[in-house]
């Protein structure tokens, strides 16, 4: 009994030292988080500015451009901080340094759980970049406390979706230039969602693959607070597909990380 | 004047030489042509299935579909993709020596540029054809016809070569590889903040005007009114005559600093 | 006297490519254990099996009386292992490394303090540690990763090319450590090079292993009084390269040599000499230099696998 205890602290204490890791990185070189940071808000610019016509249409769900894009400025600075510290965990590979965190005595599910933490940590830093700037542009939030913390939920576990996903390539490809695909793949899976507008403006296709697409239920999920009050009846099907894609993506992460290393 | 000319001959031999030189390094990595035919087809296919209700906004273009709307735009970001290439892979050939070594061969320099450029630019119409094939299967109707097509593909090329100059003079300036490919989100967000999505008269603002006063907004504008209004012989001069201006800025500017950059070594 | 490393069979294929070719080795406790083998001929593959980075794909092994496929984590916490470049992380600390080492390896924080503290004096990074490790030189990098791979205590210590690339200085400053860490904690040492010297130097014992097989074992004395004759070597013109060598083989046995050199086995040593050099001016083979060389490792290394280790000419 009290050796499981001890396998489980060592256990958690070996994850948060891999998450802290990759935090204490950013700190010690700034300059890696910049294009995480830049990205995002840029997306916001964009689409806000090229876009804004859009709350004219009867329907859109808002009449503030920066409610509709900032959540999906925010994702999409998710998508790219959770392949980021995928990229961290290339150098680490490539470098050899991975082979001395595979030395750590115990079960290898802390190295995972602690790379997905440090990529959920990472996620905070676009999303308060995204948030803040689009505020100061002149975004309301409606939903008050509740829609920032769904935001954050939103991104965070995104974050840690895409991670999962660039560690089944990397573990598969081991080399960072599989991530590029990964990059077009994540910017696609957002694109074909509600990311600029809302489903009833759709048709064909799109329609049906934006309905099917989990990444829709998120940004529904993170986006609820900024147009309207946050409802449990939105944040649940958000919350499940963030869930089940965690669970398959770890899954198969973790048997990539098995398989990759005895 | 008679040694000028034989002068002029062998360099457009070579350029000819070299442009043959980076086609075949294109072509045997094809599959990076890839993303800049996939990515704008996406991009297509998304707004067109997205965007028909803005076509009522009042100042949208007269249009049939959005899928006519956008043909303009999808054609300069597909040929964005890769346009640095000409400046990445002269930044490669100044990192490995490559350089060297046809600098102290007999060619002319100025070659050297023009021939990679080229080879970029005979990608660029490729892919203009292939993309005004797709379109048009998928539905899509260009009103100035044949005439107009081609108009688009060689503004397509002429794009390319003023990216293409740019890029280069940024990879003799900065001789990194790297530098010369992180000018592309930048090229990215250029095209962004144009007309080539949207048209500037529903954008607002500052915005509005960075879009209004963005060379690329100058190039799509009449291609767009050669696509969905027909054929006009100043949209055709303008369309041309705009990326054509261009390359000649960022061309010269790349020749100056190989020159200074020869001086110096 | 129990076996810490042991070896039955091992073996491992990448596809059709066997790079362990079912290898037989053990190392006793407290021993230092020399394993040579240029370059791909498997050395790495070894250590990775042994320190359970990789799995076998036949045969077993043991370290410290544990299986390294099933009892895979109690290997790795009785092992320390410095491993080859010296995988460290550049925008990190010295510091910050060591403490993350002792994390990972479950030590309890006021004991990992105490314990890095002394590690890093002990390799002579005191100073620098709050340095960044990208700031480093080659051979602090190695004593870094040489203290990293010490925080835990280690019983048995695996050393992959700990020297390849370092300065004369930074070996010898090395291979010190390596003979204090043996000699006052009994820690057993499991090292791997491409260097003969390094291995005469530290190893009490040492194995050759060549695509994939064990081709001698044995200590390095042992093993150079195998090859018994001193080696001959003699420079001389290209051309006549096949007249000489007949002339030789009547002296000796034939040994591998570098272009436009010719070697044999000496049979009767150092009297001989004078004799070899008239036949070979009786048949018009010009002598342009000759050297006489006790035997070496080197020599143990090219009568073992007919070829010589890269930068090992032999020394005169």
């Amino acid at each position: 009994m009290n050796l499981v205890n001890l396998e489980i602290r060592h256990s958690s204490q070996v994850a948060s030292a891999i998450c802290m890791r990759g935090m204490r990185r950013i700190k010690s070189r700034p300059v890696l988080i910049i294009p995480t940071i830049v990205m995002p808000v840029v997306l916001v610019v964009s689409f806000t500015g090229a876009f804004s016509s859009l709350t004219r249409i009867e329907g859109y769900g808002t009449s503030n451009i920066y409610n509709w894009m900032a959540p999906y400025g925010a994702l999409q600075g998710a998508v790219f901080a959770g392949l980021g510290s995928v990229a961290s965990s290339a150098d680490d590979l490539e470098q050899g340094f991975f082979d001395r965190l595979l030395l750590t005595p115990g079960s290898r599910f802390p190295l995972l759980v602690g790379t997905v933490g440090y990529s959920a940590c990472r996620a905070l830093i676009p999303t308060t970049a995204v948030f803040l700037f689009s505020l100061a542009l002149g975004m309301t939030v409606p939903g008050g406390l509740p829609a920032v913390i769904s935001l954050y939920i939103a991104t965070s576990l995104l974050a840690v979706v895409f991670c999962l996903i660039g560690l089944i390539i990397l573990y598969k490809m081991k080399t960072q230039r599989s991530l590029m695909l990964m990059q077009v793949i994540a910017f696609g899976a957002l694109f074909i969602s509600v990311g600029q507008v809302p489903q009833s403006f759709m048709d064909g296709w799109l329609k049906v693959a934006a309905r099917y697409n989990p990444i829709t239920n998120v940004l529904e999920l993170s986006r609820q607070g900024f147009l309207g009050d946050v409802a449990w009846s939105t944040t649940w099907p958000g919350l499940l597909a963030l869930v089940s894609m965690i669970l398959v993506s770890g899954a198969l992460a973790w048997r990539g990380l098995k398989r990759l290393a005895p | 004047m008679n040694e000028n000319r034989s002068g002029l001959r062998l360099a457009g031999t070579q350029t000819l030489e070299l442009t043959q030189r980076s086609l075949q390094n294109e072509f045997r990595q094809w599959v990076v042509i890839l993303p800049g035919l996939i990515f704008p087809l996406m991009m297509a296919a998304v707004y067109s299935s997205q965007f028909g209700r803005t076509l009522g906004l009042p100042g949208f273009p007269k249009v049939d579909s959005f899928l006519d709307f956008i043909l303009p735009g999808s054609i300069v970001q597909a040929v964005s993709f890769g346009a640095t290439t000409a400046g990445t892979a002269l930044a490669l050939d100044i990192e490995d020596g490559f350089f060297d070594r046809l600098m102290v061969s007999p060619v002319s320099r100025v070659p050297i540029l023009l021939g990679r450029l080229g080879g970029a630019a005979v990608i660029a119409a490729g892919k203009a054809v292939i993309l005004i094939l797709i379109f048009l299967a998928c539905g899509a109707r260009i009103r100035s016809g044949l005439s107009g097509a081609v108009i688009i593909i060689l503004t397509a090329s002429l794009l390319v070569l003023a990216i293409g100059g740019l890029a280069q003079s940024m990879a003799i300036k900065t001789r990194s590889q790297e530098a010369v490919g992180a000018t592309f989100p930048l090229i990215f967000v250029t095209i962004f903040m144009s007309s080539a999505f949207f048209p500037t008269a529903l954008m607002d603002g500052w915005y509005r005007a960075l879009a209004e006063n963005n060379p690329i907004t100058w190039t799509v504008d009449p291609v767009r009114r050669l696509v969905i209004e027909g054929w006009s012989t100043t949209d055709a001069l303008q369309a041309l005559g705009v990326p054509l201006l261009l390359s000649v800025a960022t061309i010269s500017l790349a020749i100056r600093s190989l020159q200074r950059m020869l001086r110096s070594a | 006297m129990t076996e810490e490393i042991e070896a039955k069979g091992l073996a491992r294929s990448f596809g059709d490519l066997v790079a362990v070719d079912g290898i037989d080795l053990s190392v006793s406790e407290g021993e230092v254990f020399g394993f040579l083998g240029p370059n791909g001929a498997g050395k790495s593959t070894v250590v990775r099996m042994l320190t359970t980075l990789l799995s076998p794909t036949g045969g077993q092994a043991f370290v410290g009386g544990q299986d390294v496929v099933k009892n895979a984590s109690d290997v790795r916490r009785i092992i320390g292992v410095a491993l080859q470049d010296a995988a460290i992380d550049p925008l990190m600390t010295g510091r910050e490394l060591l403490k993350l080492q002792a994390v990972l390896h479950g030590i309890p924080r006021p004991s990992a303090r105490k314990r890095g503290e002394e590690l890093l004096e002990r390799v002579g990074l005191a100073a620098a540690a709050d340095r960044r490790v990208g700031t480093y030189s080659g051979g602090m990098r190695r004593r870094l990763d040489l203290a990293l791979s010490l925080i835990h205590e280690p019983r048995v210590l695996f050393l992959d090319e700990p020297t390849t690339g370092l300065d004369p200085t930074s070996r010898a400053a090395l291979w010190e450590e390596v003979r204090r860490l043996n000699s006052e904690f009994g820690t057993t040492v499991f090292l791997t090079t491409q260097y003969l010297e390094e291995a005469d130097e530290l190893a009490g014992r040492i194995a050759i292993i060549d695509y994939g097989k064990i081709v001698r074992e044995g200590s390095p004395a042992d093993l150079k009084a195998s090859i018994g004759a001193p080696t001959l070597r003699i420079d001389i013109d290209p051309q006549n390269l096949d007249n000489a060598q007949s002339v030789l083989s009547g002296f000796g046995i034939d040994r591998p040599a570098r272009d436009g050199r010719v070697a044999i086995g000496l049979d009767g040593g150092v009297a001989k000499v004078a004799e070899v050099v008239s036949a070979l001016e009786q048949h018009g083979v010009e002598v342009l230099h000759l050297e006489l060389d006790a035997p070496s490792l080197d020599d143990v290394f090219a009568e073992a696998t007919g070829r010589r280790l890269e930068g090992a000419e032999p020394s005169t």
